[in-house]
């Protein structure tokens, strides 16, 4: 016996110390490990890492309860709503402006949106690499990579003012890039490198009609000047916003106002650029855009959030068929025989992130609409009119009015036009996160707030604060917006 | 297990040599079993001989000189030689302590011999206390090991030893169970283990290296043993009853409480129901347990067979477990140097889980609401214009009727959990010895999970049975989860013993080896289904593709893991009375990358013996005194994995047409140094035995650092990078003291007793931070938007598990409403504070002591043991209190007697209707002190029948608790996770008081 087991154990102890570095190298199955990036070298291989930016659109953080708190629910045009004890974590203090720099809504959608820049800035690191995958698919993924960062910097920048710009993936153990990822770029900053990547972006896009019917809801040419013109408008470029303007071709403004905010009218012709919910198996929505605001209470679908204010039913002209198709009635019925019973616990509620199919679930086929070509009419009716072309600026403005079921405007003095231009773009863009933005960059936030019956502290209100997080990393390297 | 001592110790006596002429002789003991081993030693001739495995001995000696016959365990024997063949009766030594062994990683010591703190517990001590988990039965028997237990069927308490030192690893200890390393022993039958060794201290766990640090449970099961076949029957069978009640508010107190929450009168004062939501929902648990068991041993084989079954019928309605395992452990003697034993033990569990929120929405539903309505609809919360709970009406509470939660939930989870090994032991020479030794692990689990959607959905939507209420077709009729998980993990180890003693006084054992470890990838299947058969027989049909009905398919194959170690140990002892012991375990692990695989874990062990001291030979007091002290370094592999990986998950989006795209992306940031945390540890301690041993006792303090803790730091925000990034950036401090006593002692032939106890306190602390801002560890979430505990930057100084919340200061006699301080201490309420600056910790979820008393006598056949335990300086927090906040029930105490602008100086505040933030006015003393186990038996008088011996006895579990906590239970292991649901009461199973009838018969 002593013969047998000997060699074994001689065999084991040579087995274990031979090879024994190998033996511990086992490859991760739970996880696809980064050396393995041939996977995706080849034409989806690549598409993927563009898909998740678009995919960012679709999370809680980014699209949903927080960007309705900041863009929405801090405006004229809506209240927190839902029940008077559910705040909504901080709803009930983005609605009173009486925010910090710790809410909630004000932490999400700055990191929610340095999340999609961090997609961004791996496409446009991890792409090129995948010399397999076609030259001209590669080149066009990456312009939609830049489109995608100039929109989450332009909201970053309306948001909060000068950020850091991060271009490129931070080495974590590099103290430039440290310093990079900490220090704030001026507002002009940010703009200028939101139009650079706006022109990259230009120059590789395809237009909208070139994309696959599946793939229509990609970023287009057409998006990308859309885009640039707004950013322009934000500047007072009006030249330039009137040029760009005159670039987004290929689009038309749709008969019913009332459609396009309902599955049939997704991607349709007036669509430039929005987020994608599906509603057919595999559900993928944005998450919980629909439900939060669907209507609370006995015979309600949803949490209640986020009601069109008093102010905002008051700017409703007589007439105009944006009203009840951007507002939904308590004790009343719904365009898909709904009935809204007078048990919902608030009186209004935002039809335009009402899903028909799927209203109380976590997924629903809502979308967003960020781009349409209305809003490119009222840009360069805005911007004509700023350019002294008042008489151009009308008719662009009543083409909106008409659609509305609206008679032509009445008024004539540039003046009086640019006052009618904002408050079209209000009716017309209502609940399409734009009002909280729009009122700051054209000067009428201190009195909207009043007739809303809130305060807004001109030299600060302007942005929000920069998230408390954010500044707790800095050590200094950069500092807090006036007044918080 | 001492049969194999005892031959070990043959190979070490010393040679005999040839003198006068061979005398024969025979060495038994009282029950006339051989005893190999002993040792004989004839002075006058100078000779020494040791009995052989039949307990043969030949010695050259004269006839008439006097023959001193010894052996570990017995008393010694002086006989004088004769010619004939002798026969020798040894009696069994009453100094326990030289005679108890302990087992320790890879070989066994004797106690006296070992350096190391060591809990040992005796299968009588663990098997008394009728519990499904022996981990539960080793509560308040062990200084230093806290158990945090639940009578939840088929859970596994946490058991913490010498403090928690991981905030984000693997915090529970490593469980060897017959030589194989594993997670959990829940497929263990506590009737089968022989032995229980907890490992507290360095010097013990070294031995295992890496997986040390958490501490080390040694299970020892059953051998056959005796020289003829022996069959054992235990069965018994007991009933269950939560320990504590909550009483809420009846139905009037109710609705009186809601009106002036809500300032109306929306309830009546007058209501015709008043439902108690726990009775509807519980019942009285039973269960039962039976097993057989049939052991003996021949010469050349011992062999142990048994099988068991426990059923239970648990509190919560619905909810049953039952559990059947079967064991055999042989033990085959090929040779006279070749020894195989083999064990395989299987065990399988069947049980219909029951969701536990079940508890809280019954704490919470209103007793307005009958279990069903007139027409047979479950109850839910509408409340009409008579102000009565009924069909129709306005929702006034959205908790579900939890009666038909549970009639709802419909899952059934089946696991099987096959352990076996074989063990090869050689002696190569006397004093040498190999041991190989390959166990695996074979674990299978299967589930299905049926909800029925439409039905659940025309309860809560359509108790009145309209037909205009129309389940709406594009939903799911119903959804079918089926989950199925297996893996195989596997272990080799390989070792030397050698043990000698050179010159009478120098012992040395020295121990050598690797070992190989595997866990095996786990698999994880999970299929969602919609709209299967109604009928479950047809759920699973042949030549149907179900693709088209799929909700969700997930399969996960885990990442495999490996261990490599090498390891030595050399225990030295000289003059029988110093100790040393030398400890060197080097590991490598597959779980990190390749520069920082290998760590080295070594200890140093030493002892001192003062009574075998020839100064302390008159101190006849005094029986022992020993010595120990420890230092050594232990790892903790169970941590976060650094691997960076592409994410997939969650990322697809459709791009405007109906083709839903994958997406890709990169959101970690690795540290590739990234390994093992290292605890070090130091302690010294003693053990004495007093008063002829009848007071024995030892004393431990210990001092426990784990300086490379890991904790998830935060990437920079504006990095993009959401994961958090593990690192090791923190310091955990435990420090402590354990002291144990026992007395024992027998009046008369007839009566015997003993009292003991334990009492162990432990300082736990997070006691720095590197320059890293952590990722918060957000914790204790009360699943309304509130969470209690928080791990960051700010926690150093704090023990681990700690609360973080607001601090209550009474309520505003103008409102009723609740005020909390501030930062400023200034009382303000709940819209006014600021969640960065106003919340402070408050206490922690780990309890600063525990300790365990133990009390019993035998007197004639009448056997009766009290087991308590108890725990001081934990808090609690009361989640399901916490959870009201519009038309939820309340405490009968809180509904008595609120602040009303009449009653200004009430104890409780006004109602409210606001979900309430979390703060100390839920916060609650977790010290308990509760009597564990009562046990009276009786040992029916039975000479020469069949049955051998029979005892019948009858159990009181947990009968008795003294607690601070106005809710079931302070002992709350929840998910096990300090910065988890632990030491909070929300979806909580309550303590359980059992009482139980037993037999146990011998063939």
């Amino acid at each position: 016996m002593k013969k047998i087991f000997l060699p074994i154990f001689i065999l084991s102890m040579h087995l274990l110390s031979g090879c024994s570095d190998e033996f511990l190298d086992v490859d991760q199955t739970e996880s696809i490990s980064t050396k393995d990036i041939e996977l995706f070298n080849n034409d989806a291989g690549a598409a993927t890492f563009v898909t998740a930016i678009y995919s960012k659109f679709l999370d809680f953080n980014m699209s949903s309860f927080s960007w309705n708190g900041v863009s929405s629910i801090a405006s004229d045009d809506a209240d927190k709503g839902s029940s008077p004890g559910d705040t909504g974590t901080d709803k009930d203090v983005m609605d009173a402006l009486t925010y910090n720099p710790s809410s909630l809504s004000i932490t999400e959608i700055f990191s929610a949106n340095y999340e999609g820049i961090n997609r961004c800035n791996q496409a446009l690191n991890i792409i090129p690499q995948l010399e397999k995958a076609d030259a001209t698919l590669r080149a066009r993924l990456m312009g939609e990579a830049k489109f995608l960062r100039a929109f989450m910097y332009f909201t970053l920048v309306k948001t909060y003012g000068g950020v850091p710009i991060i271009d490129r993936l931070p080495n974590p153990s590099s103290q430039e890039d440290r310093t990079m990822q900490l220090t704030r770029k001026s507002k002009e900053e940010v703009y200028a490198f939101i139009e650079k990547d706006l022109s990259d972006a230009i120059e590789v896009l395809f237009d909208k009609s070139q994309y696959p019917s599946s793939e229509r809801g990609r970023a287009s040419r057409g998006a990308a000047y859309a885009l640039l013109a707004k950013v322009n408008l934000y500047q007072k470029n009006w030249q330039k916003v009137v040029d760009n303007c005159n670039l987004v071709t290929g689009y038309a403004i749709v008969p019913d106002y009332a459609s396009m905010f309902r599955v049939a009218g997704e991607n349709d012709a007036e669509s430039i650029f929005e987020i994608q919910g599906v509603g057919s198996i595999p559900i993928r929505g944005i998450q919980n855009y629909s439900v939060s605001q669907g209507a609370r209470g006995a015979g309600g679908w949803g949490w209640g959030f986020n009601t069109p204010s008093l102010s905002l039913l008051n700017a409703y002209e007589v007439g105009d068929l944006r009203r009840n198709a951007t507002i939904i009635f308590a004790g009343t019925t719904l365009y898909d025989g709904r009935v809204v019973p007078t048990t919902v616990e608030n009186p209004r509620y935002n039809y335009k992130a009402y899903s028909s199919a799927i209203p109380d679930a976590e997924q629903s086929d809502t979308n967003i609409k960020y781009l349409r070509f209305a809003e490119v009419l009222l840009m360069k009716a805005e911007a004509l009119n700023e350019l002294n072309q008042t008489s151009g600026a009308i008719p662009l403005l009543n083409q909106i009015r008409l659609r509305a079921g609206l008679g032509n405007t009445t008024a004539v003095s540039q003046a009086d036009v640019r006052i009618a231009i904002w408050k079209e773009r209000r009716v017309e863009l209502a609940f399409e996160h734009d009002r909280f933005f729009d009122v700051v960059r054209t000067g009428q936030a201190v009195a909207a707030f009043a007739i809303h019956g809130k305060t807004f502290v001109a030299g600060k209100h302007e942005v929000f604060p920069l998230p408390q997080l954010f500044l707790n990393e800095t050590a200094g390297l950069s500092s807090q917006n006036p007044g918080y | 297990m001492r049969n194999f001592i005892f031959s070990f110790l043959a190979l070490i006596l010393l040679p005999a040599y040839m003198s006068g002429q061979i005398i024969k002789g025979k060495v038994l003991d009282k029950e006339g079993i051989p005893v190999p081993a002993a040792i004989i030693i004839a002075a006058g001739s100078n000779t020494s001989a040791d009995t052989d495995f039949d307990g043969n001995f030949n010695i050259n000696a004269k006839v008439g000189e006097m023959l001193k016959i010894s052996m570990l365990g017995f008393d010694p024997v002086s006989i004088a030689a004769t010619a004939g063949l002798m026969t020798v009766t040894l009696q069994e030594s009453q100094d326990t302590s030289l005679k108890e062994v302990v087992i320790i990683g890879y070989g066994s010591r004797k106690k006296i011999d070992n350096t190391s703190a060591i809990t040992s517990l005796r299968a009588e001590e663990v098997s008394k206390m009728k519990v499904l988990n022996a981990s539960q039965a080793i509560q308040g028997k062990a200084a230093g090991v806290q158990v945090i237990s639940s009578d939840l069927p088929g859970a596994a308490p946490s058991i913490i030893i010498r403090g928690l030192g991981t905030a984000l690893g693997g915090r529970t200890p490593l469980f060897i169970v017959d030589g194989m390393p594993t997670d959990n022993i829940n497929n263990i039958n506590t009737n089968d283990i022989t032995a229980y060794e907890i490992l507290k201290d360095a010097s013990s766990l070294a031995i295992y290296g890496t997986r040390a640090a958490n501490g080390v449970v040694i299970i020892t099961t059953k051998q056959g043993g005796g020289n003829k076949i022996s069959v054992e029957v235990e069965t018994f069978a007991g009933f269950r009853a939560p320990l504590k009640a909550v009483k809420m508010a009846g139905s009037n107190k109710y609705s009186h409480y809601s009106n002036a929450a809500l300032q109306t009168t929306t309830f009546s004062q007058d209501q015709p129901v008043n439902t108690d939501w726990f009775d509807a929902i519980t019942r009285t648990g039973t269960y039962a347990q039976n097993n057989i068991s049939v052991s003996g041993s021949s010469e050349n084989v011992k062999y142990f067979f048994s099988a068991g079954n426990y059923e239970e019928k648990a509190v919560l309605n619905g909810l049953d477990f039952s559990r059947t395992t079967f064991r055999t452990n042989n033990e085959f003697k090929i040779s006279k140097k070749l020894t195989v034993s083999q064990n395989l033990s299987f065990g399988s569990s069947n049980s219909t889980p029951k969701p536990l929120d079940a508890f809280t929405n019954a704490y919470k539903q209103s007793p307005i609401i009958p279990v069903r309505f007139p027409n047979g609809e479950y109850g839910i919360s509408l409340v009409g214009a008579n102000g009565f709970a009924g069909v129709a009406g306005s929702s006034f509470n959205n908790v579900g009727n939890p009666v038909a939660q549970l009639d709802y939930f419909d899952e059934q989870q089946r696991s099987i959990t096959l352990q076996g090994g074989l063990k090869l032991d050689y002696d190569i020479l006397d004093s040498l010895k190999f041991t190989s030794q390959f166990n695996g692990e074979y674990y299978s689990w299967k589930n299905y999970n049926f909800e029925d959607s439409r039905r659940i959905w025309e309860t809560n939507n359509n108790p009145g049975r309209l037909s205009s209420i129309i389940y709406p077709v594009e939903r799911n009729i119903n959804v079918l989860t089926k989950g199925r998980s297996q893996y195989f993990n596997w272990n080799l180890s390989n070792y030397l013993t050698y043990n000698k003693v050179f010159a009478n006084i120098h012992d040395i054992e020295v121990t050598a080896g690797t070992e190989t470890s595997i866990r095996g990838p786990r698999e994880d299947l999970r299929i969602v289904r919609r709209n299967v058969n109604e009928n479950s027989n047809y759920w699973s049909l042949a030549g149907v593709d179900y693709g088209a009905t799929v909700l969700n398919y997930n399969d996960v194959v885990s990442n495999e893991n490996r261990l490599l170690s090498y390891f030595g140990r050399f225990q030295y002892k000289l003059m029988d009375r110093y100790l040393v012991t030398g400890t060197l375990r080097r590991d490598g692990s597959s779980n990190f990358g390749k520069d920082f695989r290998w760590g080295t874990f070594p200890a140093l062990g030493l002892g001192w013996i003062v009574t075998k001291e020839n100064f302390m030979a008159n101190v006849k007091a005094l029986n022992l005194l020993k010595l120990r002290g420890s230092w050594g370094k232990l790892g903790n592999q169970n941590v976060p994995l650094n691997n960076q990986a592409y994410s997939i998950a969650g990322l697809t989006s459709y791009l405007g047409g109906s083709i839903l795209f994958d997406g890709t992306t990169i959101n970690s940031q690795i540290d590739p140094s990234l390994s093992w945390e290292v605890t070090e540890e130091a302690s010294v301690g003693l053990d004495f035995e007093l008063l002829d041993s009848r007071l024995k006792g030892s004393f431990d303090v210990y001092d426990k650092t784990t300086n490379n803790v890991i904790l998830n730091t935060r990437p920079l925000i504006t990095s993009g990078i959401s994961n958090a990034s593990p690192a090791h950036v923190g310091e955990v401090s435990n420090r402590g003291y354990e002291i144990a006593l026992r007395w024992d002692d027998r009046i008369s032939e007839n009566l015997s007793y003993w009292v003991g106890g334990n009492f162990s306190s432990n300082k736990n602390e997070l006691t720095g931070l590197s320059n890293a801002i952590l990722a918060p560890v957000i914790g204790g979430d009360l699943g309304n938007g509130q969470f209690t505990k928080i791990l960051d930057n700010s926690a150093v100084g704090q023990p681990l598990g700690s609360f973080f919340m607001y601090e209550y200061a009474g309520f505003d006699p103008a409102t009723g409403a609740k005020l909390y301080l501030n930062a400023a201490g200034n009382p303000v309420t709940q819209d006014a504070l600021n969640a960065v600056t106003d919340k402070k910790f408050v206490g922690s979820i780990l309890p600063t002591s525990n300790y365990g008393v133990t009390l019993g006598l035998n007197y004639k056949n009448f056997d009766f043991s009290v087991d308590g335990y108890g725990t001081a300086g934990a808090k609690v927090y009361n989640g399901k209190k916490a959870q009201r906040f519009a038309g939820e029930n309340v405490e009968d105490s809180l509904a008595t007697n609120f602040w009303t602008a009449n009653n200004i100086t009430a104890p409780n505040p006004a109602p409210f209707n606001q979900v309430p933030v979390a703060s100390t006015f839920y916060l609650e003393s977790g010290d308990f002190f509760r009597i564990n186990n009562i046990s009276l038996g009786y040992k029916i008088p039975l000479q020469g029948m069949f049955i051998n011996a029979c005892r019948i006895y009858v159990n009181a579990i947990n009968p008795f608790i003294t607690q601070r906590f106005s809710g079931f239970s302070p002992e709350l292991n929840g998910d096990g996770n300090p910065y988890g649901s632990q030491g909070i009461e929300l979806n909580a199973y309550p303590a359980l008081r059992s009482i139980v009838v037993g037999a146990n018969l011998k063939f």
